[in-house]
């Protein structure tokens, strides 16, 4: 009896495993191609056996690409230092305020309303505000995005954090801001710097909120969306979204790496 | 914190106390408030003004609802709620196995190490793996290819891209990833004990499962279904890149609707979308406390 439970047991395993592993497959597959059509668009055998590297050299001769770049790198780069920020204040706001449940619906709001909505929205706003679209309105709005997914991670780690070793740090003599920066960040740095990461890797790949409110300004995503629609793809933008896969499995991998040491279980 | 208070009575709102610190605090609420509620409710205002020329007008007219809900617009939000729906139920079907094998079965090292394999492919942008779809799944492409090496079929099949199956898979291939995770927290965080009891009262495993495990589970499956409904709903690129010319869902009708200024319109269709995502999110939070499906970070 014992002995066939063990073996049902066994074969479970063996189907759940494959399962996993073919959902994988299917999330996979799918970034192979753009690498393959970089080298070449005659077919894949012709990108194979005369690979060229021409799709990759033309992005550097684009201005309007280059542009879009760096538009990108300073969205990234203002989304990875502010969200973070807002993360850890609206987590210690979770902890604070009598009101948790409203804290945490209120930030979890932008997981919950569809990308292209919450890009109307946005574009609306700064319409009827008479804001000309900017990359200050594009980084509000990825900011927006990743905020949910910054704040959560932020609030992970934050609950692994006893704060009575806040309580500790007062009778010591430390004001709050001391407290925090001394005792409770270090604690919670690993969460922050994730949070970041996390963030700038979103930025990097968002399109539909941003495409609504980018006004005259391409990032990438919406300088690759933007020419599909125009002209369709072509090796160059097939080299683009090769960058920006290995740029963001590189991210994601230090992402990995700097959560790294946690359990993934609570104990 | 009440006994620390002085003897004057400080600015409290709703019982908090008005400090640069609370201030501080509230900035990321009011960030959000600001930058989403705000234009939400600027958005529904905007479904009831009126179209002039390239621009709006204030007014109060239902003319952008009644465009929408007569002819064609009306097929498209049909046929969207049942492609998300579809898209919801494989999505979950494939993902819930997933997360409670990882809750239930693997090391925490394989688990933290699947998980983080799930990230990676949600990460990278959708649109870019919605394009490798219209190849793998067009006439010359590797899925034809196969199937005709294989002797399955004997033409290449059309079906494959420029469809409704086109569009399902390019949807729940975006959007499942995201459904893994809420169901991966909900299984993690039900209390084994449960499960042993109800095995030691003689429950095979199939019993447990329905009533112990499954109804436990539950705040994640509804966090999963509102994550993969909310996203193929309102997608406005899969439609477009493997739907074919003239394949409209919601999400795209939105974005052609402002291609040709109709801002009153593109403002009711919106509204009507994120109307169902909050109705679903209010089912939720009344079926469920909010914390449930955080684990242990929503546990205070």
């Amino acid at each position: 009896m014992t002995a066939r439970l063990r073996q049902g047991e066994r074969v479970v395993h063996l189907a759940l495993w494959t399962w996993t592993a073919a959902a994988l497959l299917l999330l996979y597959l799918p970034m192979l191609p753009p690498p393959l059509f970089s080298l070449g668009d005659r077919g894949i055998a012709q990108a194979l056996r005369e690979p060229s590297l021409a799709g990759y050299a033309q992005i550097w001769g684009q201005s309007v690409l280059l542009g879009a770049m760096r538009n990108s790198l300073f969205v990234a780069l203002v989304v990875g230092v502010v969200t973070p920020v807002l993360a850890v204040l609206a987590a210690m706001a979770v902890r604070e305020w009598r009101i948790p449940r409203g804290v945490l619906l209120l930030m979890l709001l932008p997981l919950f309303i569809p990308g292209v909505s919450m890009g109307l929205a946005t574009a609306f706003l700064f319409r009827y505000l008479a804001i000309e679209p900017s990359l200050m309105s594009v980084c509000l709005v990825n900011i927006l995005w990743a905020l949910p997914f910054a704040f959560l991670i932020v609030l992970t780690a934050m609950s692994s954090f006893d704060t009575v070793q806040l309580e500790a740090a007062y009778m010591l003599g430390s004001d709050r801001w001391r407290a925090f920066w001394d005792v409770e960040f270090p604690a919670i740095r690993s969460g922050a710097t994730g949070a970041s990461t996390f963030a700038m890797i979103l930025s990097f790949n968002e399109t539909s909120r941003t495409s609504l409110v980018q006004g005259p300004n391409n990032t990438v995503q919406t300088y690759i969306w933007a020419t599909y629609k125009q002209v369709g793809l072509s090796p160059s933008l097939y080299a683009l979204m090769t960058l920006l896969i290995v740029v963001t499995v590189i991210l994601a991998f230090a992402l990995w790496r700097v959560s790294g040491g946690k359990p993934a279980r609570p104990t | 914190m009440g006994a620390l208070q002085g003897r004057t009575e400080p600015l409290t709102v709703g019982g908090t106390r008005l400090t640069l610190r609370n201030g501080l605090l509230a900035a990321p609420l009011l960030f959000v408030v600001a930058f989403l509620v705000a234009p939400l409710v600027l958005t529904v205002v905007i479904s009831f003004w009126r179209r002039s020329g390239f621009g709006i007008e204030p007014d109060f007219t239902f003319a952008a609802y009644a465009a929408f809900f007569a002819g064609t617009r009306l097929d498209i939000l049909q046929r969207s709620l049942l492609v998300a729906t579809e898209v919801t139920v494989l999505g979950l079907l494939i993902a819930y196995p997933i997360a409670w094998f990882l809750a239930m079965r693997t090391s925490a090292r394989t688990t933290r190490l699947v998980l983080m394999l799930f990230t990676v492919p949600f990460l990278v942008n959708y649109i870019i793996r919605t394009f490798s779809w219209s190849f793998l799944l067009g006439r010359t492409g590797p899925v034809n290819t196969a199937l005709m090496a294989a002797g399955l079929i004997d033409a290449p099949l059309d079906w494959l891209l420029y469809s409704d199956f086109a569009v399902v898979t390019g949807l729940v291939a975006s959007y499942m990833p995201f459904m893994v995770f809420p169901l991966w927290l909900a299984l993690n965080g039900i209390d084994r004990r449960l499960v042993q009891a109800s095995w030691m009262l003689g429950a095979g495993p199939v019993r447990t499962f329905m009533q112990v495990t499954l109804p436990l589970s539950m705040p994640g499956v509804v966090a999963a279904v509102i994550f993969g409904f909310v996203g193929s709903f309102g997608d406005a690129a899969v439609p477009v890149i493997l739907g074919g010319t003239g394949y409209q869902l919601i999400g795209n009708e939105i974005t052609s609707t402002l291609d040709v200024l109709h801002y009153p319109l593109a403002a009711a269709m919106s509204t009507v979308v994120v109307t169902a995502m909050l109705a679903l999110v209010c089912l939720w939070l009344g079926l469920f406390d909010l914390r449930s499906f955080l684990g242990k970070a929503g546990a205070r």
